[in-house]
C-alpha cells in the first residue's frame, strides 16, 4: 500500500510553486503544505515586472499573485526570505541557507531560473530584471530624457525598452543577431518588429553586442563598448541575456538541461518533483525533454506535480503558450516550433497572424499580433491535430 | 437585459488572476485557482478591460444583440 504523504515541501515560491501548494489544497490534501521563497515577498507575478509595474501603474501590492490571507486561509505555511541549501533525499531533509531543518515525505523544486549576467565587475547602472527588487531598481533609474541601453532583444529586453520608451526614455536595443526575438519569431516577424520598434522612436541595432562596461571613478556605468569599437553614453543599462535554472541542492538528480522530470514532475528520485522555469519536462507529444520559461507552463506543472503527489496522474502536455505585450501590440504564441520550413505571414502591421509550418506543411505554431479573438480556435485546432498524430 | 453577456472558457485559464483584478465584482478564482464568473452579463464595462486583459484570450463579451466586444 502506498505510504501516506503528511508533509509537502515546496521549494521556490513562483507560479510553480505556488499553484502546486494551491492545488494540493483544492483537490483535499490535508497534511501539511510548506512553501518556502527564497525571496521576502509573497508570491507574486513576474510578468507584470517589465510591463505595469515597471511603467509604475501599479505597485508592489499590485503584483501580488493571491490576495495576503489566502495563504493563511488554506493553511499554506509560507516561509519567505529562505533558501534550501541542502536536500537530504535519503533522510528526506531539507535545510536552509541559514541552518533551519524541515522534514518532508514529498518535496517539490520549482527554484526558477536567474538572469544570465555580463561577465566581469559589477557594475552600478547595470541592471538585470527577474525579481522585484531587480524591477524596483530599475524602474528608478528610467527617467525621463536619460538614455538606457538594452542588452539583447529578447522578451524581457524588448518589453522594457517598450516601458521605457513609453516613459520617454531614450532608449537603444541591442539585438546580437539578425533581428528581434530572432531564435523564437524568426527573421521575418523580425523585420516587422525592428520596423515598430524604430516607429516607436528606439535606437534598434542589429548585429550588436557588447564587450564592456566602462565605469567611472565610483563604479558607476558611464560607456558601453560595443564589438565593432563603437562607444555608447549611456546611463543605464538593461542585460537582458536570457535565464539560466537554478542550481537543484540535491544530489544524484538527472538534468536536461534543467531537472529531468516526466510529464507528470517526477524526478529520477522517489518522492522528488520538478516543475516550472527549472525543470525539463517530458513532451509526450514532442517524444523528448524541454525546459520552457512560460508562466502557462508553471503554473500547468505545479498542479500536475501536485496531484502525481496525491496519486492521480494528470502528465501536463498542453501545447507551449505564452505573450508579451509591447510597443501597442499582445503578441500570443501558441505551439512549439524551434525550427521551421516556412512562416506565412497574413494581416498588416497593426494585427497580424505568423503560421510557422514544419518541412511537412503541418502548421507546429502560430503568432496572433493583436488578434486575440482567434487565439482559442487555433489552441483548439492544434490539440485536436496533435491528438490526431 | 444587461448590456454584456460573458462568456469564459475555462479550460483556458491559467490562473493569472487579472480579470478578478479588473472586474472583481465579475470575476473571480474558484479553489482550483481557476476564473469563474459571478454573474452571466453585467452593465459593468470593467469586463471589457477583465477580457483585454486576458492574457489566455479565455474571456469573450458579446453585446445584447449579440455583437461580440472583445
Amino acid at each position: 500500500m502506498k505510504k501516506r504523504v503528511a508533509t509537502v515541501l515546496v521549494v521556490g515560491a513562483g507560479p510553480a510553486g505556488a499553484r502546486c501548494a494551491e492545488t494540493l489544497r483544492a483537490e483535499g490534501f490535508d497534511g501539511r503544505v510548506i512553501l518556502v521563497g527564497g525571496e521576502r515577498e509573497a508570491p507574486y507575478e513576474r510578468p507584470a515586472l517589465s510591463k505595469e509595474f515597471l511603467a509604475g501603474a501599479c505597485e508592489s501590492e499590485g503584483v501580488l499573485l493571491r490576495p495576503p490571507l489566502f495563504w493563511a486561509d488554506r493553511e499554506i505555511e509560507l516561509v519567505l526570505g529562505t533558501r534550501i541549501g541542502f536536500v537530504d533525499a535519503s533522510r528526506r531533509t531539507a535545510v536552509s541557507t541559514t541552518g533551519k531543518v524541515f522534514a518532508w515525505d514529498a518535496l517539490v523544486l520549482a527554484t526558477g531560473a536567474r538572469p544570465r549576467r555580463f561577465p566581469g565587475p559589477a557594475v552600478r547602472g547595470v541592471h538585470t530584471l527577474r525579481s522585484l527588487r531587480e524591477a524596483l531598481a530599475l524602474r528608478r533609474a528610467l527617467r525621463a530624457g536619460s538614455r538606457l541601453t538594452v542588452v539583447g532583444a529578447g522578451f524581457v529586453g524588448t518589453e522594457v525598452a517598450s516601458t521605457a520608451a513609453g516613459l520617454g526614455v531614450e532608449v537603444v536595443l541591442l539585438a546580437a543577431g539578425r533581428g528581434p526575438l530572432e531564435r523564437v519569431l524568426g527573421l521575418e516577424v523580425g523585420a516587422l518588429l525592428v520596423d515598430r520598434y524604430r516607429a516607436h522612436g528606439v535606437d534598434v541595432r542589429l548585429g550588436a553586442r557588447v564587450t564592456r562596461f566602462v565605469a567611472d571613478g565610483r563604479r558607476r556605468l558611464r560607456t558601453l563598448v560595443l564589438s565593432d569599437g563603437k562607444r555608447l553614453h549611456s546611463d543605464a543599462a538593461l542585460v537582458g541575456l536570457g535565464a539560466i535554472p537554478e542550481c537543484a541542492p540535491v544530489s544524484g538528480l538527472a538534468s536536461e538541461g534543467g531537472i529531468a522530470t516526466d510529464a507528470c514532475g517526477r524526478t529520477n528520485i522517489p518522492s522528488v518533483y520538478a516543475c516550472g522555469d527549472v525543470a525539463s519536462a517530458w513532451r509526450p507529444s514532442l517524444g523528448r525533454r524541454l525546459r520552457i520559461e512560460h508562466w502557462t507552463n508553471a503554473t500547468a506543472q505545479g498542479a500536475a506535480a501536485a496531484r502525481a503527489i496525491l496519486g492521480d496522474e494528470q502528465p501536463h502536455d498542453e501545447a507551449p503558450y505564452f505573450w508579451s505585450d509591447q510597443f501597442g501590440l499582445r503578441l500570443q504564441y501558441v505551439g512549439h516550433a524551434d525550427k521551421w520550413a516556412a512562416v506565412e505571414i497574413e494581416g498588416e502591421r497593426d494585427s497580424f497572424i505568423a503560421m510557422y509550418r514544419g518541412g511537412d506543411g503541418r502548421v507546429l505554431a502560430s503568432l496572433f499580433a493583436n488578434r486575440a479573438r482567434e487565439v482559442a480556435a487555433f489552441r483548439r485546432e492544434l490539440a485536436a491535430a496533435r491528438a490526431a498524430a | 437585459m444587461a448590456a454584456y453577456r460573458i462568456a469564459l472558457e475555462r479550460t483556458l485559464c491559467s490562473g493569472f488572476a487579472a480579470c478578478a483584478k479588473s472586474a472583481p465584482e465579475v470575476f473571480r478564482l474558484d479553489e482550483s485557482g481557476v476564473a469563474e464568473t459571478l454573474v452571466g452579463e453585467s452593465d459593468d464595462p470593467s469586463i471589457l478591460d477583465a477580457a483585454a486583459a486576458c492574457p489566455m484570450g479565455a474571456i469573450a463579451v458579446f453585446a445584447a444583440s449579440g455583437e461580440q466586444l472583445a
